[in-house]
């Protein structure tokens, strides 16, 4: 595999999206490409960020009441009020 | 006005005996599907809020949007493929949502405009859940706030992949069902916008002085 196809690879292979036989190869590669394997973990290391840093907000407490209210025991009224739209 | 809220000032006009006579008319069958939903579907309410933050910037719209997104999956319940991921499904929904009434006024692509990512970010801050604080690496001492700026700095198709893949943890074969395009697409995406924000990460490294050579001594 030459560093082209690994960059393809790259972003399947940090998600393990890769096929079985794909992720070998690709991994055989980053054993003799310095810069494909950095590359390899600065990708793993920018999704860890993404996925531990980003706040992840509660939904206030008025959405989770219509939501509830929604799906509880106005839903015929509802579907009467689509068909106006 | 919004549709969701049309719909609610109708159900206020109506008479409490009224809805009373129909939850109790409610077939077994509608019942079920109440049930099954809120199994199903509800669950997810607050990843579809984030979502819809992320998109609108703004938690009256984000509410609106969620609430839509809500009614319309109610609605077509009955076509949820029953066995596949019924979050990859109300994502698409709100989505679609999304581009059909926020879109055409939203901002020029390209421009970022941070103080308004900062302004959001502040006013919303304080009902944050809380987070592990586990890695050693330099990243460590960035502020969240730096993150989600770096974040909002990309480009929406770079971001939107990126947060479909690493905050929700869809596979590619939803994320290129949800954004409409090939996975070839999704992965070169994900190469290209991880590439963009790590770019921004190490901005914000050197502005705060950080070592940026996996270097944790300060
Ligand atoms: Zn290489």
């Amino acid at each position: 595999m030459n560093c082209k196809k690994a960059r393809v690879l790259m972003s399947a292979a940090v998600d393990s999206e890769l096929a079985l036989k794909e992720e070998q190869d690709f991994l055989a590669h980053l054993k003799q490409c310095k810069e494909c394997h950095e590359e390899f973990e600065d990708a793993k290391k920018t999704k860890m960020i993404i996925k531990e840093r980003i706040v992840q907000f509660k939904a206030p407490q008025s959405l989770v009441d219509a939501i509830m209210q929604l799906t509880s025991l106005t839903a015929i009224e509802h579907e009467d009020t689509l068909l106006f739209e | 006005m919004t549709e969701t809220g049309r719909c609610e000032h109708m159900k206020k006009q109506e008479p409490i005996h009224q809805i009373q006579t129909k939850k109790d008319s409610l077939s077994r069958e509608e019942q079920q599907k109440q049930h099954e939903f809120q199994k199903e579907a509800v669950v997810h309410l607050n990843s579809l809020y984030n979502y819809a933050l992320h998109m609108t910037m703004n938690p009256d719209d984000a509410e609106d949007l969620v609430q839509e997104t809500y009614l319309k999956a109610y609605r077509f319940f009955n076509s949820f493929e029953r066995g596949t991921n019924c979050k990859a499904w109300l994502f698409k929904i709100l989505k679609n949502n999304y581009i059909n009434r926020f879109r055409k006024n939203s901002r020029e692509p390209g421009k970022v405009d941070y103080d308004l990512i900062k302004d959001f970010y502040h006013s919303i801050k304080d009902t944050r859940s809380d987070t592990t604080e586990a890695e050693s690496d330099y990243f460590h001492s960035l502020l969240h706030e730096e993150v989600y700026q770096a974040l909002h700095s990309l480009p929406e198709e770079f971001r939107e992949v990126i947060q479909l893949c690493d905050m929700e943890g869809f596979t590619y074969e939803e994320i290129a069902n949800m954004v409409e395009s090939p996975i070839g697409t999704v992965r070169s995406r994900l190469y290209r916008g991880r590439k963009l924000l790590r770019g921004q990460l190490e901005d914000y490294a050197k502005k705060f002085g950080f070592n940026t050579n996996n270097n944790t001594e300060q």
